[in-house]
């Protein structure tokens, strides 16, 4: 039944279902602002909630991204939205931008590396490696740099969750643990590991900690963004 | 509804001389493009923070749901979590873990200069 009303009223089925993930999203924000908890993702609440629902409904996946191309679409002027931050920390940083480039480039390129082969040598397929090898950056530029690669982003969306809270519950501890305390290390390696999760923890810890956390958030994006397209298909050759 | 249109405005040109960047040089994505041009458009003053703040902010407050069509795509993957669940949470967990210690230590070890002080002052002191 619920197949030919998406197949009969596209438009209509375009809007409910829209509607219905934006509400959903929302209903998720709002308790996660509640109550604050990590783990109550709105993504992550969104997609546990929305999986079994067309899975129920025998909604494809196709049909799902055909009827929600809207906010498919409003994913790019969001992307350019964040020149705004980059503009905003660029201010901040300019007394240590040269090392802290340096650092996080290092950073990446062995994380970019060390992911892909690893991911090579266990799952032995190069769409999950390219999806694994992008995960150290914010979740818009990640999907759009996977697909870029011919890479798989629903995977690269998913490890980014995973590694955000990964970093924001145990990261603190860990660096606390290896001897790295100041607001600065912490924030940086916070932010360029577990992105906008791990900065929001990070953030009610000092506001140092928060600012150097979103100056690397940014800054890793950037920088991966221009790594990767060289160095990932690179990779790919190394293993064909 | 003024700095609303002109938020809208100054992200729909910074967007489109994305996608013109995108298809003269290639390599970064458009949106990409569009980000690093919109931030410079900001820093050489052409168009005003005070009028594009706001909107702004509220877009990335709310680009998060733009994301859950891509991560619905794990829907066509439960096979391979299945299969390989472990291995993706290995690897995951490894590099994340691997991130953090090099960029804690290199920082920890490479930015705690002299200048520290003086540029935390300059900071303050503006």
């Amino acid at each position: 039944m619920l197949t030919t009303f998406i197949s009969n009223t596209p438009l209509l089925a375009s809007i409910v279902i829209t509607l219905l993930t934006i509400t959903t999203y929302q209903f998720a924000a709002a308790c996660q602002q509640k109550w604050q908890y990590i783990w109550l993702n709105p993504m992550l609440f969104t997609i546990s909630i929305l999986v079994p629902l067309l899975l129920l409904t025998e909604i494809n996946y196709q049909q799902y991204s055909e009827k929600t191309q809207l906010l498919n679409l409003l994913l790019e002027p969001a992307i350019v939205a964040l020149g705004l931050p980059l503009y905003q920390q660029f201010k901040q940083i300019r007394f240590y931008w040269r090392e802290m480039t340096a650092i996080l480039i290092l950073g990446i390129v062995v994380v970019i590396i060390v992911s892909f082969m690893l991911a090579m040598w266990l799952i032995k397929a190069p769409e999950i490696a390219v999806a694994l090898s992008l995960k150290s950056v914010t979740t818009p530029i990640g999907i759009t740099l996977t697909e870029q690669l011919h890479g798989d982003s629903s995977i690269t969306a998913f490890a980014i969750l995973i590694a955000g809270l990964f970093g924001a519950l145990l990261g603190p501890q860990w660096l606390s643990f290896i001897g790295v305390n100041s607001a600065k290390a912490q924030g940086l390696a916070i932010g360029s590991a577990s992105h906008v999760i791990g900065t929001a923890v990070l953030v009610r810890k000092s506001a140092e900690h928060g600012a150097y956390s979103s100056v690397a958030l940014i800054l890793s994006a950037v920088l991966t963004a221009l790594i990767s397209p060289w160095l990932i298909p690179l990779l790919q050759k190394l293993f064909y | 509804m003024n700095n609303v249109l002109y938020t809208i405005f100054v992200i729909s040109i910074s967007l489109l001389l994305g996608k013109l960047a995108n298809y003269l040089l290639a390599a970064l994505p458009a949106s990409l493009y569009g980000m690093i041009i919109y931030a410079l458009f900001l820093q050489l003053n052409w168009f005003s923070i005070e009028k594009v703040t706001k909107t702004n902010q509220w877009f990335i407050k709310h680009m998060g749901v733009c994301l859950v069509p891509a991560g619905m795509g794990i829907i066509n993957h439960f096979e391979l979590i299945q299969q390989h669940g472990l291995a993706l949470v290995v690897v995951i967990f490894s590099t994340t873990f691997i991130l953090l210690t090099v960029i804690g230590y290199l920082s920890e070890r490479f930015l705690i200069t002299p200048d520290n002080h003086q540029s935390k002052t300059t900071i303050d002191s503006k």
